[in-house]
């Protein structure tokens, strides 16, 4: 069996989105394990007051929250059950350690993010591709 | 330039920041500081009324919310912990960098206090979003730096306070008004409230400003700085504000979006970049004398009670931002200090919230252990789940 278990990253993105197709596909083709990590980036550096970071945080986890329902769901009428994992921090440095951590086979990931942070130091999917102890697919 | 001409080009500065913040994920109060910096030097503006007044109250503003931030019941349970190095994190940096300016700079007594104040801050804000991230905020350790930060920031603002105080008799109203105000209004707030409370006219977020602008008002009027009674305001406040979570988010609402971006430009708009330029040297020497004796008076303490983290508590308590442009601002303000001062000051108080965090983060990040990964079950086709 080529893939067993899947990590496909998503964070709300068209390309994400597409990547998370993808990833279903192959999850329903090679009876793999998929799991969806929702990365939800950096809290905003240096920020000024607690409320600052506090609000940042609770949008992020309420947008992740329906983001992890609708992965669910697109999962349930793929026919198959979608595991959520959603992660503070960066994405280019937590996608490679979870799915070392997990012994993932396959990371699955848009080949573009949401905010021109993801390109400020190259692009995320070519520093995850760099980093990744297994095969990474990236989706345009 | 006229006064709505530089309202409308403020708001336009203020919109590209909020922009550039998200896509960036840089606080949007240090980019409206650099953006202030860069529209003040460009156009060549002074600060008009209007903005100074808006700015006073978004300091005080500022001070409340930081007051009604705090984790009292967190605070009240690390408080032996975290007084040690809450104090030594104020008063080493406040000692050193008060008589390195007085005394190896020659600037007058009470302009090397605002210095040393300044100097003295550390950023809660900072600390708190790299815990939140690193998840220590969960953890023993977190919990004792935050409550260390909170003894620093009422270090400074109770600083700010008595050392400027130059009384009249309307100490005494001031004195009444602000003991008044923290007794009466935490317990007048519920049903306040209750009765007004949850409209779309804010009764709420008024009954803190009109508090406010009387703080500031009678501060004015005793020549006393109000920060002391605003920021116990708030901490008298904080357990309210925990219970009734909307309350806070609609005077955050209201704070962002109006007030304190325009604290932040004018902190921005007055600092001097020919200044800076010219004064380099002086700019590393108070870098210096704020970090070393901050890290050098929390680091034997941290190693006692934040260890196994001491390296990284310790670049945390070196942080500063906020408090650091309150004080710099009411020196400015006050007319303690002149603009060449004003800017170092601003420009060190943001070299310590980046410098020290980058550094924390770059090379002394805590790996925390995440919790486990829920169970996978195998992916299964339709036909095979029927």
């Amino acid at each position: 069996m080529p893939f067993e278990k899947i990590l496909v990253a998503i964070d709300g993105s068209e390309c994400s989105d597409r990547a998370f197709d993808k990833a279903v596909e192959l999850a329903v083709l090679a009876h793999a394990r998929l799991t969806a990590l929702g990365v939800e980036g950096p809290l905003p550096a240096y920020a000024a007051t607690v409320g600052e970071v506090d609000e940042v945080k609770r949008e992020k986890d309420s947008f992740f929250r329906a983001l992890a329902a609708a992965a669910r769901s697109r999962g349930e009428q793929a026919g198959i059950e979608v595991a959520i994992d959603v992660r503070p921090g960066h994405p280019a440095e937590l996608i490679p350690r979870v799915a070392e951590e997990g012994r993932y086979d396959l990371i699955v990931l848009g080949h573009r993010g949401h905010f021109v942070r993801d390109r400020l130091l190259g692009s995320t999917a070519d520093r995850v591709a760099e980093q990744a102890h297994c095969p990474v697919m990236i989706v345009r | 330039m006229s006064d709505i001409a530089v309202a409308a080009l403020l708001a336009g500065t203020v919109l590209v920041a909020s922009t550039i913040s998200v896509e960036i994920g840089l606080s949007v109060a240090l980019i409206e500081l650099f953006l202030g910096v860069v529209v003040g030097n460009a156009f060549h503006l002074d600060v008009p009324s209007w903005l100074s007044f808006l700015g006073s109250f978004a300091g005080m503003l500022l001070t409340f919310q930081a007051g009604a931030e705090v984790d009292v019941p967190q605070f009240r349970r690390e408080w032996k912990a975290s007084l040690s190095i809450g104090l030594v994190s104020f008063f080493a940096p406040f000692a050193v960098v008060g008589l390195l300016t007085y005394y190896g700079l020659g600037w007058e007594r009470r302009q090397a206090e605002i210095g040393g104040l300044a100097l003295s801050t550390t950023s809660l804000a900072v600390v708190y979003a790299v815990l939140v991230e690193t998840g220590l905020n969960r953890e023993l350790v977190g919990k004792r730096l935050m409550s260390a930060t909170f003894v620093t920031d009422i270090a400074t603002v109770a600083g700010l306070t008595i050392l400027f105080v130059k009384p009249t008799i309307w100490v005494v109203p001031f004195a009444v008004v602000s003991i008044a105000l923290i007794a009466g209004l935490p317990a007048a707030a519920p049903w306040f409230f209750r009765r007004y409370g949850n409209r779309v006219i804010e009764p709420e977020v008024k009954l803190v400003f009109a508090s406010l602008f009387l703080l500031m008002w009678l501060g004015g009027r005793a020549n006393s700085q109000p920060a002391l009674p605003a920021f116990i305001l708030g901490l008298t406040m904080s357990g309210h504000y925990v219970q009734h979570r909307k309350e806070q988010e609609r005077l955050r609402v209201v704070a962002f979006a109006f007030l304190t971006p325009f604290f932040f430009l004018k902190g921005g708009m007055s600092v001097s970049a020919g200044a800076l330029w010219a004064n380099l040297g002086v700019l590393a020497v108070l870098f210096v004398a704020k970090m070393v004796p901050k890290m050098a008076g929390v680091y034997p303490l941290a190693r006692r009670y934040t260890a196994p983290h001491a390296t990284f508590t310790t670049l945390l308590m070196s942080t500063g931002l906020t408090f650091g442009t309150i004080t710099s601002l009411y020196g400015l303000n006050a007319g303690i200090i002149d603009r060449t001062k004003f800017s170092l000051l601003i420009a060190v108080v943001v070299l310590s919230a980046i410098v020290p965090t980058a550094i924390a983060q770059r090379f002394f990040h805590p790996h925390v252990v995440e919790p486990p990964l829920a169970p996978m079950p195998p992916a299964r086709l339709e036909s095979e789940v029927a």
